[in-house]
């Protein structure tokens, strides 16, 4: 696909950049302001979609495709799920017109905005310009996978328990540890203000 | 061992039985009986008394009495000024240590009667030993340091044992007055060795007395002022007396020993011990003098019209010491300390004496209600008649041997020296006077009701068995405990002044010679001697018979004299001064701070400092608001303030 | 590099960032700020990729990859938190979720 486009004279690399450029930041935007999340889940999914073309254009390959397999396949359909057993919850947030909360939040938000951008452009200006010249095999599995077992080993084992302490505490969470609704209570008596190291 | 080792163990028995006796009856607390207690203290005193007599042989034999110091540790070291745990033996703390242990160790025995049956007999006796520690650390120490401490734990002691009957509000009320003016002596006398110190960067005794002469005028006359503030404080003389009349609030025992024999004494030992420097501030040691001559003067004026028979005796204390400062203050040291020993046999005397009275009336004091009772206490009479006698100064007791030399030596100074002279001799006549005023109304004549009553059981059942009267179930006059001290005091009264005749034969001038030699211009000729003794004894007679004529026989009726009544009765308006001047203006100061300053801003700043945390604590809770939105919100801005000032710094 | 240079990239990792801390800021139900917080995590990949192709170095990508694998366990657990919220029958909304209130 990259000699395709090589040969394209780098014009067809603009094309594709600019299209999922802007479907990334329009179903970024999608994402915050949809009322429904089922709606707001799908426009993710297509933000995830842009953000994989995206690397492949950074010659990430591997990571492109862990980002459609692991995001958009597993961790969106994990959304979906729990959205559709939560059931509809539709929430107006821009409705009311700008209350100083939303206002404060998006001075914030373009704050961090601003200082990253200025950040970059003041520190790397100059040099982002001329990037690196890679070779052929750079991002491709093979290479990640040699990366992965040799330099970043560490990485790698921490990454899995991580992911196994997740699954087991998903599952504690999701489990079932008590038989009856916190309502009622076979002896009469009351549950809801059971304190956990409640200071008070 | 050697003999400076034998001085030196002595000098250290001396100091620490005591001691020893005190801490022991402390440890002991209840579990040993009172009379154990009070054993454990008179033997400890004793064992002083033959501690300080084995110094005083040892010194005797040697050629060399200059003195000697023995150190015990290093206390204080700071740069070249060492300060050590030191006892010093030389001719003027033996004399000292003598008197202090052999007349305590007496009294410590006559307690033991006159205290019998109190509750707290064991603190008593604990205090005593304590006070007896405390003044031969004063007489025995062998550096100024030392000497300032023993010159304020015995104020503490004096403090303890005047205010010992504590449930007594006049008597704590006194015993805070003798605390608070004897650390008035006290502050003087630090800041005299502050600035001895800075001068010659030494409180050993010689290398201080050294310097003196190399100090200036001004110096050195600061020094003796504040070493004089203290004298004048501990020894009750004007301006700084109005404590010691109060003092006799405090047990007989207690007023014989501490502010008759010994305690009030050492502001003359203070003097002798110091000479070197007084001698160098000559002006400030004629000031001494003058004290003693108008403190001489006014407590005998006082003493005239006392009801209280301790206070007649305390002012007469007074008045004497006025006479030892006198014979000091003119350069006459030895004089001073003879007159000292003698005084302490016959105040203490006259003390235990009128305790054995008081012991028998079961506490009455008023000279008025105690008539006559000489005819029922016949040894008491005669013992007590024997410390007037030389307390007014008549040969052969021992107080003409000591008084007269004392008004010889004031002659040859010049117009001050006669009037010395003058105040001496009109002093010698109110000391007869008011001495035998209180003999003749208390000892002589038909007993009163009140000692009738008191001696009417006790005499029909020949003492046996009669209880309840308080102090009046004894055999006889009291029991042996307090018979036999009054008996040796009265035998030293009346022996004890031959040691010295000037100037005839001088046993005392010449032992005190190494340390406190007196001064040219305080020894008179042998016919001034003469005459003045002549002179002394006569008007002293004179006092006796005027006394005779207005109390004994009553034929001549006693003035009337209103106003110069009312005057000496106030004790010429010393405490009604003093109560102006410092008293009242610093009470008002106390009060206006407190009600202006303590209660609003300190008491007011522990509850306005907690509520101010607490009001602060409840702005800062509304931080905890508890909204996600919140927390994530305040991430945000903090984050973007640290990336601002990362660019600011960078 | 053909295309746009590492500098546009980061501008739109820039953006998404910023969006996503919009979403996370603003909006109440806790299932959209999770999504939100889904997009600011995106943004910073996007850029370790950018810097990774920029500087030749792969520990760029190692490090968005470990990054995904965390956000996926964030996820599951969060997710998981919302799914215990709704047995216990509470509302699924932050201001309302205030028990550690001062």
């Amino acid at each position: 696909m990259l000699t395709l486009a090589v040969s394209a004279g780098g014009v067809l690399v603009w094309i594709v950049w600019v299209v999922a450029g802007f479907s990334c930041l329009a179903s970024g935007v999608a994402v915050v302001s949809f009322s429904n999340p089922f709606y707001s889940a799908l426009a993710l999914i297509g933000n995830l979609g842009s953000l994989a073309v995206l690397y492949l254009l950074l010659s990430a390959e591997f990571v492109a495709a862990a980002q459609v397999l692991v995001y958009a396949g597993a961790v969106v359909v994990m959304f979906l799920f729990v959205i559709a057993y939560v059931g509809p919850r539709m929430e107006a947030p821009w409705a009311g017109g700008p209350t100083w909360q939303t206002l404060g939040a998006v001075l914030a938000a373009g704050a961090l905005l601003t200082e990253i951008v200025v950040v970059i452009g003041l520190e790397a200006g100059g040099s982002l310009a001329h990037s690196a010249h890679v070779g052929a095999d750079f991002g491709s599995p093979a290479w990640i996978g040699r990366v992965f077992l040799s330099d970043h080993l560490l990485t790698f084992e921490i990454t899995s328990i991580v992911l196994l302490v997740a699954a087991v505490g998903g599952v504690i969470l999701g489990s079932h540890t008590r038989r009856h609704d916190p309502g009622k209570r076979a002896h009469g008596v009351a549950l809801e203000r059971e304190p956990v190291g409640d200071p008070r | 061992m050697s003999a400076v080792d034998q001085m030196g163990a002595a000098a250290w028995l001396c100091l620490l039985a005591p001691l020893a006796g005190t801490i022991l009856i402390l440890l002991a607390g209840t579990r040993i009986s009172r009379a154990a207690a009070a054993w454990i203290s008179t033997g400890s005193v004793f064992v002083a008394f033959a501690g300080a007599v084995w110094a005083f042989l040892v010194l005797h034999s040697q050629q060399n009495r200059s003195g000697t110091i023995w150190t015990a540790w290093t206390w204080l070291q700071a740069g070249s000024f060492k300060v050590g745990l030191q006892v010093l033996v030389d001719p003027l703390s033996t004399m000292m240590m003598l008197i202090v242990s052999g007349v305590g160790a007496l009294i410590v025995l006559y307690s033991i009667g006159y205290m019998a049956g109190d509750d707290e007999e064991r603190r008593y006796f604990a205090y005593m030993s304590f006070f007896v520690f405390s003044m031969l650390m004063l007489v025995e120490g062998g550096n100024l340091l030392l000497l300032l401490v023993g010159w304020g734990l015995v104020g503490l002691s004096s403090y303890l044992l005047i205010g010992f009957w504590h449930e007594r509000p006049s008597a704590v009320r006194a015993a805070k007055k003798a605390f608070v003016m004897n650390a008035l002596g006290d502050a003087t006398m630090a800041l005299a060795l502050f600035v001895l110190i800075a001068h010659s960067n030494s409180l050993a005794f010689t290398t201080s007395f050294a310097t003196a002469g190399s100090l200036s005028q001004t110096t050195v006359d600061l020094v003796a002022l504040g070493l004089l503030g203290g004298a004048v404080a501990k020894s009750a003389q004007i301006p700084l007396q109005t404590w010691l009349p109060d003092a006799m609030e405090g047990p007989t025992p207690v007023s014989a020993l501490i502010h008759a024999a010994t305690m009030v004494t050492a502001g003359v030992y203070l003097i002798a011990r110091t000479n070197p420097i007084f001698e160098q501030a000559r002006t400030i040691e004629l000031i001494a003098a003058g004290t003693g001559a108008l403190t001489l003067l006014v407590a005998g004026l006082i003493a005239l019209v006392q009801t209280d028979i301790k206070r007649v005796i305390a002012y007469s204390t007074m008045s004497q010491i006025g006479y030892m400062f006198l014979g000091a203050g003119v350069g006459g040291y030895a004089n001073g300390m003879f007159h000292l020993m003698t005084h302490a046999f016959f105040k203490a005397l006259l003390f235990l004496g009128a305790g054995l009275a008081i012991h028998a009336l079961a506490g009455e004091q008023d000279i008025r209600k105690m008539r006559g009772i000489g005819a029922l206490m016949p040894f008491t009479k005669w013992c007590f008649l024997a410390g007037a006698l030389a307390l007014v100064g008549v040969p052969p007791f021992s107080g003409f041997f000591s008084k007269d030399p004392i008004i010889a030596s004031t002659v040859n100074l010049g117009w001050y020296g006669w009037v010395f002279w003058v105040c001496g001799v009109v002093g010698a006549f109110l000391t007869g006077i008011y001495t035998f005023r209180l003999w003749f109304l208390v000892f002589t004549g038909p007993p009163s009701e009140l000692v009738s009553s008191h001696f009417a059981a006790p005499a029909a059942a020949d003492g046996n068995g009669a209880e309840g009267r308080g102090h009046g179930a004894h055999h006889g006059e009291g029991p042996w405990t307090m018979l036999v001290p009054v008996g040796v005091l009265a035998l030293l009264a009346t022996f004890g002044g031959w040691i010295q005749w000037p100037p005839k034969w001088e046993y005392v001038t010449d032992w005190l010679k190494p340390v406190a030699p007196t001064l040219a211009a305080a020894v008179p000729s042998s016919t001034q001697e003469y005459v003045t003794s002549a002179v002394t004894v006569l008007v002293g007679l004179a006092g006796i018979a005027v006394a005779w004529a207005m109390y004994g026989s009553g034929r001549i009726a006693v003035p009337k004299a209103a106003s110069a009544r009312q005057l000496l009765e106030h004790k010429f308006y010393f405490d009604e001064l003093y109560d102006a001047l410092f008293y009242r203006p610093t009470a008002a100061a106390a009060d206006w701070l407190r009600r202006d300053f303590e209660e609003p801003v300190v008491l007011q700043t522990g509850p306005d400092l907690g509520q101010t945390t607490l009001d602060a604590g409840g702005l800062v809770r509304r931080l905890q608001t508890g909204l996600l939105r919140t927390y994530v919100f305040a991430l945000a801005t903090g984050a973007a303030v640290i990336g601002i000032v990362f660019l600011l710094v960078k | 590099m053909l295309g746009p240079g590492v500098a546009w990239y980061l501008g739109v990792a820039a953006f998404l960032f910023g969006t996503g801390a919009l979403g996370v800021l603003v909006r109440r139900n806790v299932l959209i700020v999770l999504l939100s917080l889904e997009i600011m995590l995106n943004g910073g990949n996007l850029a370790l990729i950018s810097f990774s192709r920029h500087a030749g170095n792969g520990a760029g990508q190692i490090f968005a990859l470990a990054v995904m694998a965390v956000a996926a366990s964030e996820v599951c657990v969060g997710l998981g938190l919302v799914v215990a919220l709704h047995r216990r029958r509470l509302a699924l909304d932050v201001d309302r979720l205030s028990e550690l209130r001062g």
